[in-house]
Parts: C-alpha cells; structure tokens; sequence
C-alpha cells in the first residue's frame, strides 16, 4: 500500500525516467536491423539534457500560443499518464477520469500541437498541423471503437478495473473480440506515435514528414519539453497496449514493496517487447503515401467494429 | 459434442483470427499479400480442424487436417504464387471497389451474416460464432470475386468461400466422413488447376488477366 502522494510522484518520476530509454532501445533495434551501430540508448536523454541548456529562438510573429503550446500539450499527456496503469492498477487520479479522458487528453494535447504549428506562419508548419488533423480525424473514431469494445468486454471504462479483472482472468483473457480489439489498437498505436507507414519520426524530408513538420519552429528548452512530451505520449501508447492487453504481472494496490519491484521489471519487459515489435514492422514497410493512409485506418476501424460484433455474437447479445 | 469444441476459448480464438486474415486480404492491394493471407487463413482452418480432432478423438480429422495444411495453406499458395511469377502479372490488384468501402461492405456483411444465423433457431449459441464466421467468409469471398478486376482474386475468392464451407461443415458436423472430405479436396485441387490453366489461357488471348477486357471482342 502506498500512499497517494507517493504514487503520483513515483507514477510521474517512473514515466519521465522510462520514456528516453524507450525511443533509444526503439533506435538501438531499429539500427540492429539495418546493420548499423546506431547511437547509444541513452541518446534521448544526452539530447534533452542539450536542449535544455540552450536558448530558444522564436519568430517575431507568434502569439501567446506558440509559447503555450509546448506546456499545454505536456501538461494534457503527463495527466494522461497519471489515468494510465503503468506498473501498478492503483491510479493516482483514478478517481478523477477513465480511459474516455485519455483520449479527450491525447487530443488536447495533439490539437494545441496542431494551433502551434499554424502560429508561426511557416508554410511547413501549416502543412504538418493539416496532416496530423487528417490522420487524427480517422484515428479516434477507430481508437474509441476499439477501447469501447475492451470495456464492453469487462464492463467498464475505468482503466484500473479494467486491467485489475483481466489480469485476474489468467489466459482465459485472451478471447476473440481481445485479439480483434488488440489488432484495431496496434495499428491506432502506430499512427498515434508516428511510426512508419504512417510517419517517419527519423526524417525531416518536407514531403512526408507530420509530426516533425509540425515542431519545425520549436528550438532549444520548448523543443526539449515537445520532444519529451512525444517520448511520454509513445510510452503512454505501449503501456495502454500492454496493459490493456496483456495485463498479466501488473501490481495490484495491496501489494508489498517487492511485488511492486517485480510488476516495474515485469512492465518494462513488456514495453520492450511491444518496442521491439514495433522495429520490426517499422523497418519491414515503406511508408504509405498520405492518400493510402485512409485505407489503413479504416482497416482498424472494420477491427474494432469486427471486435463489437463478435462480442455480441459470442455473447448472445 | 459440438458446442463443447466450439465454445472453448481456444476456438473462438482461431476463428477470429480467421477472420483478421480474411480482412487481411480484403485491405491488401498487393497479389502476393493476398496470397500470403490465403495461405494464414488455411493454415489457421488446419488448425481448427486439429482442434476439433483433438477434441473428440476421431482419427480422421488429424488426417483432413494435414491435408488441409498441406494442400490449402502450401501447395495451392505456391502455385499462385508460381503462376504469378510465370505470366509476370502486375503485383497490384485492380479493384471495382475501393480499399476502404470494401472494408466497410466487408463489416457489414458480417453483420448481415450473424443476423442470418441468428434466425436459424436449431443452432445452439455456442458454434454461432463457427457459423456466422463461415456464412462471412462465404459472403466476403463472393465479394471479392465481384469486385476484383484480376482474375488470379477471382481464384483467391472461391477459394475463401471453400475455406468458409470447410468452417461450417467442421462446425455443423464434427467432422464429414473421410470420403467426402477427401472428394472435396480432390475436387478443390482439380479446380485450381482448371483455373490455372485458364488463367494462362486469359493471359495469353488479352495479354492481361483483367477480367473487365474479357468484354471486348476479339477478332
């Protein structure tokens, strides 16, 4: 048992130290397959700690938002981080929102990026926020479809219920409208951390890039909190996956100090692994031309929707 | 007996994933997606029929089984494969209908297919899920056949709704008599070879196996 304030300030502490490392292992495997050496994984954290010590440059003609828009987005994913199950199902906010307030936060924070990148009057900018609009347009339909299917299944939206039952169910939590479920949100993953086919996070060619057309304006302590807060919203995605998933192992609230050890080791395990799969499929495909990228994401919408109906065929409903 | 198989876990699972490879093939454009989704979904078929086996002891079904293994998800996908390679057939599929409202139209045949198998009250709750999958898959490849232009899919979707009337006997009966499973793989594999051949007959008339150009006239 924990107390409360301690466990906001471990959940935060554990997401911040865990999300750097996350993209270094992502390039370190990504750099394994294409048989190079790569940076080392503790890369992320050299360049954030870089960026902070510098100063920011800002065109004369952004407004009040374009200094916001950093701390806002941050603010909206790190709340989001504290209604996500990390490695214990005790939620610091728990109380306060469900998995529906995830995805309204994820969104704030996607549509304060979005205002920002309009701000500064680049013609990139512009063209990376109308992009990440248009994917985000397809992408929630299919990410609440796909959430709602799991909590019909356990019969609530509470994220900490929802792992909590699962993980007690053993194997028998692997049921089909799971498996659909999980296809639907794998693909939604992806989209959401701007992975190949949908985004290349490792380029800045102006014809495909999204989320880094976006921040092109940022530099020096904004681009470092931008940049933290995409590592964050990337291992939030994982945890949600894992977690909602494949709950097994996580800590319950009663747990003693050494199950919680266990649960933490258990969890980063298993955000390696979701990690490591993601590598493969990046480096696997050829990013999709934007005009294609419809086609991928009603393939998870017709998942989610596949996973409702069998839900209800099985059940009888 | 039957409701027993088909309402375990593991069942349900595959039939699932069955239908995510069938999705697979429907959201794909590339013809060797497709065929390589083909070859999942037999090779998933195989193993509810291992499972079925497994489950009520009946010696013949480990062998339709393999069978199925062994011809639907290797032999038949390697000759599509083959025949792609040999008339050097453009990799992507032509479509009537676009990615996206195929999908759609694919979910909702689906649903329309549930709903059909609901109203058959003889059914038990438990192997509706076989069921519907199967009328689905039925459906989807009738889909497919009508709204792509390749003949090669038009192979690829009899072949679905073959894969889809396995599911249902399987589900139905526990298992056909050997014969006649035997005689309907008999005749799956003479079909593909017949269909092969007229493949390469299209593609050696029109220079192409869209099948919108078997419309012209050809002097």
């Amino acid at each position: 048992m924990i107390p409360a304030l301690l466990s906001v300030i471990l959940q935060i502490f554990i997401i911040l130290a865990l999300s750097p490392l996350l993209s270094g292992i992502i390039k370190k495997i990504k750099a394994f397959f294409q048989i190079r050496q790569g940076p080392s994984i503790f890369q992320p954290y050299y360049d954030i700690a870089k960026l902070l010590k510098k100063d920011s440059v800002i065109s004369q003609n952004v407004s009040w938002i374009f200094h916001a828009a950093p701390i806002i987005s941050f603010a909206a994913v790190m709340t989001a981080g504290l209604l996500i199950p990390i490695y214990i199902t005790q939620l610091p906010l728990g109380f306060a929102g469900d998995l529906i307030a995830v995805v309204y936060l994820f969104a704030l924070a996607r549509f304060f990026t979005a205002l920002a990148s309009l701000d500064a009057g680049s013609s990139f900018g512009g063209m990376g926020g109308s992009r990440e609009m248009f994917v985000a347009a397809m992408v929630e339909p299919a990410l609440m479809l796909s959430i709602f299917a799991v909590a019909l299944n356990v019969g609530s939206t509470n994220l900490s219920y929802i792992s909590q039952t699962l993980s007690g169910m053993g194997l028998d939590a692997l049921s089909p409208y799971q498996i659909l479920a999980f296809v639907a949100l794998f693909i939604i993953a992806i989209a959401e951390t701007g992975r190949i086919p949908v985004d290349n996070p490792s380029t800045h060619l102006e014809l495909t890039m999204i989320h880094e057309a976006m921040i092109l304006e940022y530099s020096g302590k904004q681009l470092a909190i931008v940049e933290l807060g995409a590592m964050v919203k990337q291992l939030l995605v994982y945890s949600l996956l894992a977690n909602i998933f494949f709950p097994w192992g996580i800590a319950s609230a009663e747990s003693g100090i050494a199950a919680l050890a266990i649960a933490l080791v258990v969890y980063i395990i298993k955000i390696v692994i979701i990690g490591l799969t993601m590598a493969v499929v990046e480096t696997s495909n050829a990013k999709w031309r934007l005009f294609r990228l419809p086609d991928l994401l009603s393939i998870s919408l017709m998942f989610s929707f596949l996973a409702l109906v069998s839900f209800i065929i099985v059940k009888g409903g | 007996m039957a409701e027993i198989v088909f309402g375990s876990n593991t069942m349900q699972l595959l039939i699932a994933l069955i239908l995510v490879s069938t999705f697979m093939i429907l959201g794909s454009t590339r013809l060797y997606s497709c065929v390589r989704a083909f070859g999942i979904q037999s090779f998933l078929l195989a193993c509810v029929a291992g499972v079925v086996a497994y489950s009520t002891g009946k010696d013949e079904i480990y062998i339709i089984a393999i069978l199925t293994l062994l011809f639907k998800s290797i032999v038949i996908p390697y000759f599509l494969l083959y025949l792609i390679r040999e008339i050097k057939v453009k990799r992507e599929i032509d479509l009537y209908v676009k990615i996206s409202p195929s999908l759609i139209i694919g979910g909702v045949l689906v649903v329309i297919s549930y709903y059909l198998i609901r109203s058959i009250n003889v059914i038990s709750e438990l192997s509706s899920f076989a069921l519907s999958a199967s009328m689905s898959l039925v459906s989807i490849g009738l889909f497919i056949m009508i709204s792509r232009k390749k003949a090669i899919m038009q192979m690829l979707g009899i072949l679905i709704m073959e894969n889809g009337l396995f599911l249902g006997a399987i589900s139905l009966t526990n298992g056909m008599p050997l014969l006649v499973e035997l005689g309907i793989f008999f005749d799956v594999l003479i079909a593909v070879l017949i269909m092969g051949i007229l493949i390469f007959r299209i593609n050696k008339t029109f220079e192409s196996v869209d099948t919108s150009m078997l419309k012209n006239l050809i002097g």
